[in-house]
């Protein structure tokens, strides 16, 4: 155990590091879902739209 | 979608590089950053702390723009991306008060010394709130945007004044300030003394949170419009 | 000749319920009481008495100037107004009135704070002077369009000094720092920079306010 805290004190600013990315994965990987659910519903309304002027 | 690929790997790099690049007296490599006399490791919350800073005030910029376009055109998208960006502008300024004052903690000893740039930033808070409450008290839409869009901009003239011209003439912590020895009423962004490698991780870091603030603002006034659209569409039936 | 005509109106009704005169006036001595009070025995020093009038100032400005938009709301009689004048003669005619209150109202209040605080004694009195002039300009100017936009939204009164905090904010700070430099009395050299900022301020705002009350006023 002593061996491991050594480790962790001395490379604290490396899990920093990892806890950061971890955190800016998470939000990357969040806006990219978004971001593709949203293109499906821009498809939808599109879709729509076309019904709308094929029914007219 | 290229581009959001992109943004992935620039910011991880930017993080990557920002946190753990050692900060040596002489730095020989490119991978090293200078010492910083009196911040040593915590130099290194420059490449969160200024991006943060510059993307609020950008939000305020890109929210102000769309209300100019709205009062032009009375198109109701305008407002929602005048919204959008106002939204994400607010975040921005939150996270830049509080990475500042956790700067001037340890570069200056206290949390709040109303420096006149910590009190800028400050002041942009309250015209954020300001603005949301405002647009919370008026319940018809077009009103609402109209005078949201009208007090936007007197609140950008405003800016200006905040950003450029009282932390040069007025006393206060920042390099720059009319009491400052070395560099008085020094330029817009403040004398760092970064070395070459630092600059470019600074300015990828800079250009990386932009390209963010773009993506998210597309979502989220993509979302606004999609929205209406979509009550629209039920009310129609 | 108008906007004239629309402040000798106000004025007149004004004089009649003397609405505005007796709360501000009111309100100026029980802001100043409640310093006094809060004081208690302690000495104030001296660098902090310039601030705290221009506390007392914006506190009393917030109370007392919505009422120039407020009040036609209130009244009913604002439809009457959009049919008589064109939106920039409003405006001049409500800025007139709102200035001569502004002046009225700060000129009690430094005589009065400079008989109850000892401490505020003013070296350089011409920059005291300039700076006074300057800053009632601009706080006129900024507290009549801000009147103008919460006038037609809802709750009015909490949401005027929240809207007019942060537009005010450069005037304040920068009288704060010239009222502090006609205290220790320096030079005109040391201030024009300030003096400056003044300018370009009431400038500024005058300019920005003429261009948007179109916005406001037109339904």
């Amino acid at each position: 155990m002593e061996g491991f805290y050594k480790f962790l004190e001395n490379n604290s600013i490396f899990i920093v590091m990892i806890i950061v990315l971890i955190v800016w994965i998470g939000i990357f990987a969040y806006l990219f879902n978004l971001d593709k659910r949203l293109k499906g519903i821009e498809k939808e309304i599109e879709k729509e739209v076309e019904e709308d002027k094929n029914e007219e | 979608m290229a581009w959001k690929i992109f943004l992935f790997i620039l910011l991880t790099f930017v993080l990557i590089a920002g946190i753990s690049f050692p900060i040596v007296e002489n730095p020989k490599v490119w991978y090293q950053f200078p010492l910083i006399p009196g911040l040593k490791e915590n130099a290194k919350i420059i490449f969160f702390h200024v991006p943060s800073a510059w993307l609020a005030v950008i939000g305020f910029l890109m929210s102000t723009i769309y209300s100019i376009k709205y009062l032009r055109k009375k198109n109701l998208d305008d407002d929602a991306k005048s919204y959008s960006a106002a939204q994400l502008g607010l975040i921005f300024c939150i996270l830049a008060t509080i990475t500042g004052a956790v700067w001037a903690k340890f570069a200056w000893g206290s949390f709040w010394s109303w420096d006149p740039r910590q009190t800028s930033i400050f002041a942009l808070l309250l015209i954020y709130g300001a603005w949301f409450a405002l647009r919370s008290s008026i319940e018809s839409e077009d009103k609402r945007a109209t005078l949201s869009a009208v007090y936007s901009i007197i609140a950008f003239v405003t800016v200006p004044f905040f950003v450029f011209i009282m932390p040069r003439i007025m006393d206060g912590l920042h390099p720059g300030s009319a009491d400052d020895k070395v560099t008085p009423g020094g330029g817009p962004i403040v004398d760092f003394r970064m070395n070459d490698s630092m600059l470019v991780i600074f300015f990828l870091s800079l250009i990386g949170f932009t390209i963010l603030y773009y993506w998210m603002w597309k979502i989220g006034y993509k979302s606004l419009l999609y929205k209406e659209k979509l009550n629209k569409k039920l009310i129609r039936g | 000749m108008k906007p004239y005509a629309l402040f000798k109106k106000d004025y007149h009704s004004e004089l009649r319920t003397r609405y505005a005169i007796n709360s501000l006036t009111m309100f100026i001595i029980v802001a100043l009481s409640v310093i006094l009070f809060s004081i208690g025995n302690e000495k104030v020093p001296q660098n902090l008495t310039g601030g705290l009038l221009w506390v007392v100032i914006f506190f009393s400005a917030m109370s007392g100037l919505s009422r120039a938009f407020v009040s036609e709301e209130e009244r009913g009689t604002s439809l009457i107004l959009h049919l008589i004048a064109a939106p920039t003669t409003i405006f001049n005619g409500k800025l007139l009135f709102n200035l001569i209150l502004v002046f009225l109202m700060n000129i009690v209040i430094t005589i009065l704070y400079s008989a109850l605080f000892e401490e505020f004694i003013i070296r350089n009195f011409l920059l005291f002077f300039l700076t006074f002039i300057l800053s009632n300009i601009g706080l006129a100017i900024a507290s009549t369009i801000i009147a103008a936009i919460i006038s037609k939204a809802g709750a009015k009164g909490t949401l005027y000094p929240v809207l007019s905090f942060p537009i005010l904010l450069p005037l304040i700070l920068i009288s704060v720092m010239l009222t502090s430099y006609s205290m220790i009395g320096a030079s005109f050299a040391d201030a024009k920079m300030g003096l400056a900022v003044l300018v370009s301020y009431d400038v500024i705002m005058l300019t920005v306010s003429y261009m948007l009350f179109d916005f406001i006023w037109k339904d």
